[in-house]
């Protein structure tokens, strides 16, 4: 701090920088979307151009994503699971949403759920090269076990 | 400049900025654009009864009928059938054999006749079991394109009759 020579101290003005890097990072955090952890990269959608845009619902809006590989193999936190897993998985996950229906409604004093009609909005994400049967295996399994509301996924134009 | 007495407060911005730098890097790395993906949403019910189309449509109020029983639905049923490679080999609805989506959509409309009512309740698409999903998904496009939205979806077996889902 001291000045020794005659030489003009020059310090940068380090606050607007900080400023436009903090508006960056806000930027960023903003845009990172955690709802589309359940999108598995390794599942190639179809395309068509008449798929409707996905509207950004509640976020508490109920829904199990379904990744379904080439091989029709399910896909859950990254494991891909047997077809005899995957309907174990299915009849899990419909166990968790009946109880999760059924303690809100109590919480909320409404009439009790239809257990044969989940809300569960059922999205699945297949690969375009999937046979339809493993498609329809996994479709039917989720009717059985009461889910009512799907979404068949796709991209609106190749990418 | 210094009017007061206080002391010159130099608050190191170094470090902080060095933090942000490492934070924005972070972000983004770690940012993937989300790809621009639609759905097709459908309410699949169980399997109901099906009439053909072109049935006369039952009575609004039988008075037999018994209520637990779904009335039968009057339904468009359109067989896929699949090439050895998986890919859309022909296409019938009802009776009629198509071959393409502009034959299937140039069908469709001929069928949808905006001067009359819509001659069914539910499209039912029997698909062929190796049928690839992309194949289905294009002939769902088309009927999402004329607005048709209520599909249910069968397999077809290897007498071309399937189950409704």
């Amino acid at each position: 701090m001291s000045k020794a020579s005659g030489e003009i101290k020059a310090e940068p003005d380090l606050t607007p920088l900080l400023d436009i890097v903090f508006q960056l990072i806000t930027f960023f955090m903003l845009v990172i979307n955690f709802g589309n952890d359940n999108y598995d990269q390794r599942v190639r959608l179809p395309v068509a151009a008449s798929a409707a845009a996905v509207e950004p619902g509640p976020v508490e809006e109920d829904r199990l994503v379904l990744n379904i590989d080439k091989e029709g193999r399910l896909l859950i936190n990254g494991a891909e699971l047997t077809m005899d897993d995957a309907m174990k998985e299915i009849r899990n996950q419909a166990d968790i949403k009946r109880r999760d229906a059924e303690r809100y409604a109590e919480k909320k004093k409404l009439p009790k759920p239809d257990p044969n009609n989940l809300s569960t909005n059922v999205i699945i994400r297949c690969d375009r090269v999937t046979p339809y049967s493993d498609l329809y295996r996994l479709i039917t399994a989720c009717q059985e076990r009461g889910f009512r509301k799907f979404s068949l996924k796709a991209m609106n134009a190749e990418g | 400049m210094k009017k007061s007495k206080h002391p010159d407060v130099d608050i190191p911005v170094t470090p902080m900025l060095d933090m942000a730098f490492q934070l924005l890097t972070f972000f983004i790395l770690t940012y993937r654009p989300a790809p621009s993906e639609g759905q097709f949403g459908m309410n699949l019910l169980p399997a109901a009864p099906v009439i053909r189309m072109d049935a006369a449509a039952p009575p609004a109020n039988d008075a037999n009928a018994n209520p637990d029983v779904p009335a039968a639905l009057r339904t468009m049923t359109t067989q896929l059938r699949a090439n050895p490679d998986g890919t859309l080999g022909r296409v019938t609805i009802e009776e009629n054999e198509l071959v393409g989506m502009d034959e299937l959509r140039a069908k469709l409309k001929e069928i949808l006749d905006p001067s009359q009512d819509l001659p069914f309740e539910q499209a039912l698409i029997q698909a062929d079991p190796q049928l690839k999903y992309e194949e289905l998904m294009k002939v769902i496009d088309v009927f999402a394109s004329l607005k048709i939205n209520k599909i249910s979806f069968a397999e077809l077996g290897p007498n071309a009759a399937g189950a409704a889902l």
